[in-house]
């Protein structure tokens, strides 16, 4: 039946059968079906290139490129969080420590403390000429035993050797007494640590407490409560100071108040001139000026003040101390031998050496030695341990 | 320049066994010290909380009403606190009472050994033993020195030929509570010329705290926490050219009181540190 002239016939055959041939046919067994098609984003030749060389690289390499990608990954994080930030804390560091607008430390009056010596110069007959040697000696703290052993060990011979403590030579270990008087036999040189300051400080309070004055009564004070030892006591700590302070003899304490704070050593060949000091000193401050506390503690230096610490939370005072004295001339330079950081251990730098090795907690015992074309050596012993 | 003390015990006594109670007077009120004061009329604050044992000024804080009218100023003010400075350390030392500096007078001490010209207080501690011998011993007794002021220095009034002072023992000090807010000060050493004093605070063990490795707590009641390694064993330096004590760790307490720059910066409150002259000199200057 025609509508408007066509004919609506339904068709007698498939209309698939009407498409002129199966040209779009696709199996989808067959490679092609899944091929990409090709954009043209990349030319031809450069496509022909990339193909040539991806099958140069072998199978298993391609086949580990996500392991390599990985790497790749873990290096950069590896250097994010840790190697940049120590590179830019490095570059920091030596920025700070060449910025000299800042230095503050030791522009105050260094304070005055009675009954301290603050500097003495060892006697130059100990110099090391010819044969003779300077022996030093990091922290001993009463043992005694390892002390007469590392000597021995050194060949040390009064005759010709000349010996230095870096200080701390008591409390802690068994014999305190007894190293001062080997230093006393050896006419050693050693200066006033952190032990020996606050062991004399204690000295001279408990002897002032017993001189004081009774009251304007009959009612002597010093027998009353308000004086006794209990309540002048601040804790164990200070019992065991007191303690430590029976075992001197009256001239064992006046030879340990004559150490000084500060011990300059002339000049040595290839060191400088070398000072001792128990702690450590803070670079181009002069000697006058650094603060005697600090000598006997610090550990770090905060660069943006030049403030020396106790803490170790800034930067290593030595650190500081050898950069500094690797920019002057070698006329002015100054090598520092110290003690107290057991913790870092010996500690044997071009211009410091840190021979604190832990000897009264079970470390070793060290000794610098220095000859007369100031060669360093160095040698340690073990030693039993005696504190936790 | 400052003779040994001639001191005059006076027979105050009967006052200082008062006990502070609700309806009790001031203990030494200003008419007690007729004759020993040059004000005529009475400056203290009277509006103090009940309790209250020290009384300020009406006109300034760190000066007493019974003995002063007016403020120092700047140049007198140095002078006489240096003074009473000097006077106050003499008299501990002669009664062999171990006296120590903290706070702002252990800045003055860390630059130069003296007051730093802009503080107008000084900070000294004792201890509780020390607390207790001069309270039993030495309360309301007044000490003669003879004092030289420079002209600049001296009012019309102040007299160079001899000088009161006056050590006052608060005591609530017995009392250990820092709740006692308005009796913190233990002790007061107070210029009978010029109102000017110096507080003193009892450094306290902490009877609850245990010994640890830092040592034991100490507290002052201005609630000032510390512990014993850092004060004890003392050091023996100079104030003002007299001996006085300061705390072992003496960097350390200030470090941790203000922070590194109280050693490290050299302006201050208007003042600058003149290397050469060794003293904090006001800016503008030479």
């Amino acid at each position: 039946m025609p509508y408007r002239g066509l004919d609506t016939r339904l068709p007698t055959r498939p209309l698939v059968d009407f498409i002129p041939d199966d040209s779009l046919h696709v199996d989808d067994e067959d490679a092609a079906f899944y091929a990409k098609d090709d954009d043209y984003l990349i030319h031809p030749h450069w496509k022909a290139m990339i193909q040539r060389i991806s099958n140069r690289i072998p199978r298993r390499i391609k086949r580990y490129s996500f392991v390599y990608l990985g790497l790749l990954v873990l290096l950069f994080i590896g250097w994010k969080m840790h190697f940049g930030p120590k590179l830019s804390l490095h570059r920091q560091e030596i920025a700070e420590m060449e910025d000299t607008s800042k230095a503050a430390y030791g522009i105050n009056v260094r304070p005055h403390f009675k009954d301290m010596v603050y500097i003495k110069s060892m006697d130059e007959k100990h110099l090391p000429k010819g044969n003779k040697r300077l022996i030093a000696v990091g922290d001993v703290h009463g043992c005694k035993e390892e002390l007469e052993q590392l000597l021995k060990e050194v060949e040390f011979n009064e005759a010709h050797d000349h010996l230095i403590l870096t200080g701390d030579i008591v409390a802690k270990g068994p014999d305190s007494a007894g190293v001062v008087s080997l230093a006393q036999k050896y006419g050693a040189s050693c200066v006033r640590g952190n032990h020996e300051d606050k062991l004399l400080l204690s000295i001279a309070e408990t002897s002032e407490r017993k001189a004081s004055l009774p009251g304007p009564t009959d009612n002597d004070p010093k027998n009353s409560d308000f004086l006794d030892e209990e309540s002048h006591s601040h804790g164990a700590d200070d019992y065991t100071l007191r303690k430590l302070a029976k075992q001197f003899s009256a001239e064992q304490i006046t030879w340990l108040k004559e150490l000084p704070v500060i011990l300059k050593v002339e000049r040595i060949p290839l060191m400088g001139e070398v000072l001792v000091v128990h702690a450590g000193l803070v670079a181009d401050v002069p000697l006058d000026q650094q603060d005697p506390f600090q000598v006997m503690n610090m550990r770090t230096i905060d660069l943006k003040t030049r403030m020396p610490s106790e803490e170790r939370k800034f930067t290593e005072w030595e650190k500081y101390w050898n950069h500094q004295q690797k920019k002057k001339a070698e006329t002015e330079r100054q090598t520092v031998i110290y003690g107290h950081d057991a913790k870092r251990g010996k500690n044997i730098k071009k211009f410091t050496k840190g021979l604190d090795s832990n000897c009264v907690r079970g470390g070793h015992l060290t000794a610098l030695i220095i000859d007369s074309e100031g060669k360093t050596t160095v040698t340690q012993v073990k030693c039993t341990g005696y504190v936790e | 320049m400052l003779l040994p003390f001639t001191f005059a015990v006076f027979t105050l006594q009967y006052l200082t066994l008062a006990l502070p109670s609700d309806f009790s007077k001031r203990h030494v009120d200003f008419s007690e010290f007729q004759g020993l004061t040059k004000n005529a009329r009475d400056r203290t604050r009277q509006n103090d909380p009940a309790g209250k044992y020290f009384h300020e000024a009406t006109f300034a804080t760190h000066y007493d009403g019974r003995f002063a009218s007016t403020k120092l100023a700047y140049t007198p003010r140095r002078t006489h606190l240096r003074s009473l400075v000097r006077t106050y350390l003499d008299t501990m030392h002669s009664l062999h009472i171990p006296t120590w500096l903290m706070h702002g007078s252990l800045i003055g001490w860390y630059w130069n050994g003296k007051i730093l010209p802009w503080d107008d207080d000084i900070d000294v501690q004792i201890s509780e033993p020390s607390m207790a011998f001069l309270a039993a011993y030495y309360n309301m007794t007044v000490y003669h020195f003879t004092v030289k002021i420079p002209p600049e220095a001296a009012g019309d009034e102040l007299d160079e030929a001899g000088r009161d002072y006056l050590l006052e023992i608060n005591p609530n000090w017995t009392n250990n509570s820092t709740l006692d807010l308005h009796n913190v000060i233990d002790a007061r050493w107070i210029d009978m010329t010029t109102g000017l004093f110096i507080d003193i605070t009892t450094l306290r063990y902490n009877q609850s705290s245990e010994d640890t490795a830092e040592g034991q707590k100490l507290f002052c009641k201005d609630k000032h926490t510390y512990m014993s390694k850092s004060v004890f064993p003392l050091r023996e330096s100079e104030y003002e050219g007299k001996p006085v004590k300061v705390p072992y760790s003496y960097a350390e307490l200030l470090e941790e009181e203000y922070g590194k720059k109280v050693m490290t910066r050299t302006r201050w409150e208007g003042h600058y540190f003149n290397e050469e002259l060794r003293e904090w000199v006001i800016d503008g200057l030479p």
